[in-house]
């Protein structure tokens, strides 16, 4: 048993695989010859993951995985306990389905990060593609728990159909943020792309940046929503992050939507003042 | 034993359990907590009429808590979880909840065993009402007239204790009440311990019933009062003629050994002639705080010549 499990990728990824064999909390009783020998696939073909990587340590939740992966996805699928750190970028349907533990990635990710998330902690530094924290395809709902907090911008449909939870986006957001949203939190310190919070039902949209608020949305009143504080000055401390103080403390406009739904959602817009 | 010549009686003071929690209220400035809190432990004096006992614990700057804004801390005690969980409602609900820009947060996180006072609260929202999960916590956001306020679904509950306390025996009523008035000061430090009197000082000591009618469950500490002397069997000095009590409810032992050493010692000052503690013979309850052995190795003086 060593402290830390590191995979170190041998050679720059000519080929996309599917690395959903590293999940942190599935090497805890492995020794390093068993992790190498999970699977990975290539295409049609099976390979393991010593075909790929350099495997140091056994038998730990804590994974480390060194090198440009952005061609390996679906790494952390099911992810339930252990933290992981991806020393850069990572592939499409990371933490798929996660349910616990912590994920860093340095770098960005590709589409569908975060999708179907139950519970945990996703930190992406960067960006990440579309449908982040959203839900499986033809799923009704997409996460229902958990924290996913990106330090860039993220695609269209972020936090599609999200049940519970709170996604967390330094820059930008693309089309369709927070599309038909069950409840939970889409906080956005950039701009929302066309069409925000479409279907919304009982959830929260919170824009710092600027959003076009759709017509189905109603304006309420001018005030200080004492839950973005509070969400704001948790996320501030347990990512070390740092927001103006007007964000924390401002007077944000709330718009009660989407009409087309049960109407229970809002829209929050921040008040430059 | 004496400390600055003040003599300390070879007693202790006899506490219970109680059942507790940590409410943190926090307000646009911390004028607005504090008036939340003072109507929160308002009328909270003693278990025997208020059903809880509760106090500010102390005052928490903006860094100490959720919402990074200014707050108070409050502990409320009550004699089991059923009767703390009908407090949180009725006060929260009175006096938080009611109060321009308040929030209102647990301040026991890491206590199993909960009370869901702010679920129960929600239902004020009539249904316009929503929650949120930050964290691992639920909060409630209720539609009120300022805006929202913000309460946190549950509240933890800790095994508290209550009746911990000491008395202050002076020559007279002025040099008395400042003798208290610095065991106050000296004990407001103190973390996980509340003084549930008005200003945390009582001069209604109560004895267990009453000598004359039947239905009183506590009456007046006769044998402590000056004016009774020659009429009663005087636990009193001649020279004593003013008496205050201090009354103590603390989270664990700890707190309250740690408030009565600083309490006691700030309390031994000039015209205080002794310092006891009461007690009902070991039979009210478990917790036991001999006051020497309190202050053993931390305060100790000679007799006065």
């Amino acid at each position: 048993m060593t402290d830390r499990v590191t995979l170190t990728l041998r050679a720059p990824l000519d080929e996309s695989i599917e690395a959903d064999s590293i999940v942190p909390n599935a090497f805890a009783s492995l020794g390093e010859a068993e992790i190498g020998t999970l699977p990975v696939w290539a295409g049609r073909a099976r390979r393991v993951l010593a075909d790929y990587f350099d495997i140091r340590g056994s038998r730990s939740t804590t994974v480390r995985i060194v090198g440009d992966v952005r061609r390996a996805h679906g790494i952390a699928t099911g992810m339930s306990a252990g933290d992981l750190v991806v020393d850069g970028d990572a592939g499409s349907r990371f933490a798929v389905g996660m349910s616990g533990g912590r994920v860093d990635v340095l770098g960005s990710t590709g589409d569908e990060a975060g999708v179907a998330m139950a519970g945990g902690s996703l930190r992406i530094r960067r960006d990440a593609g579309d449908r982040v924290g959203a839900g499986l395809a033809g799923a009704s709902r997409g996460m229902t728990g958990g924290e996913i907090v990106v330090g860039g911008s993220v695609g269209a449909h972020a936090g599609a159909r999200m049940r519970r939870g709170l996604l967390f986006v330094s820059g930008d957001a693309g089309a369709l943020a927070a599309r038909a949203i069950i409840a939970g939190t889409v906080i956005v310190i950039g701009c929302v792309g066309p069409t925000p919070a479409y279907a919304n039902k009982r959830g929260s949209l919170v824009v710092a940046g600027g959003v076009d608020v759709p017509a189905t949305y109603r304006h309420a009143c001018d005030y200080e929503p004492p839950h973005v504080r509070l969400a704001l000055t948790y996320l501030a401390r347990r990512y070390d992050l740092s927001f103006g103080r007007g964000l924390v403390e401002g007077r944000y406009r709330r718009h009660c939507g989407d009409a087309n739904t049960v109407g229970k959602g809002e829209i929050l817009e921040w008040i430059r003042e | 034993m004496y400390v600055n010549g003040v003599f300390i009686d070879d007693t202790f003071a006899e506490a219970f359990p109680m059942r507790a929690a940590r409410i943190v209220v926090t307000a646009v400035n911390a004028r607005w907590a504090r008036e939340a809190a003072l109507k929160l432990t308002g009328f909270a004096t003693s278990v025997i009429a208020c059903k809880c006992e509760a106090a500010i614990e102390r005052e928490l700057e903006p860094g100490e808590t959720p919402d990074a804004r200014a707050g108070v801390s409050v502990l409320l005690f009550a004699m089991d979880t059923e009767g703390l969980g009908k407090r949180l409602v009725e006060r929260i609900g009175q006096t938080v909840l009611t109060c321009p820009t308040t929030s209102c947060f647990d301040g026991l996180p890491t206590a199993e065993k909960r009370l869901t006072s702010g679920r129960s609260l929600r239902v004020f929202g009539d249904g316009f009402q929503g929650s949120k999960v930050v964290g691992s916590d639920r909060f409630w956001r209720v539609p009120v007239m300022d805006g929202e306020c913000l309460l946190q679904e549950s509240f933890g509950v800790a095994k508290g204790i209550g009746g911990g306390n000491f008395i202050i025996l002076g020559a007279d009523a002025r040099s008395t009440l400042a003798a208290a008035e610095a065991s106050v000061a000296a004990i407001a430090t103190i973390e996980g311990v509340i003084l549930p009197f008005p200003g945390g000082i009582a001069r209604s000591g109560s004895k267990v019933g009453s000598r004359r009618y039947k239905s009183l469950a506590a009456s007046t500490n006769d044998a402590y009062c000056p004016t009774l002397r020659p009429l009663t069997a005087s636990s009193l000095p001649d020279d004593v003629d003013s008496v205050l009590e201090i009354v103590l409810d603390g989270l664990d032992e700890e707190s309250i050994r740690q408030a009565m050493r600083a309490g006691i010692t700030a309390a031994c000052l000039p015209g205080i002639r002794a310092i006891t503690a009461g007690n009902y013979g070991g039979k009210l309850g478990p917790h036991h705080f001999p006051l020497r052995a309190i202050l053993d190795g931390h305060a100790e003086g000679q007799a006065p010549a």
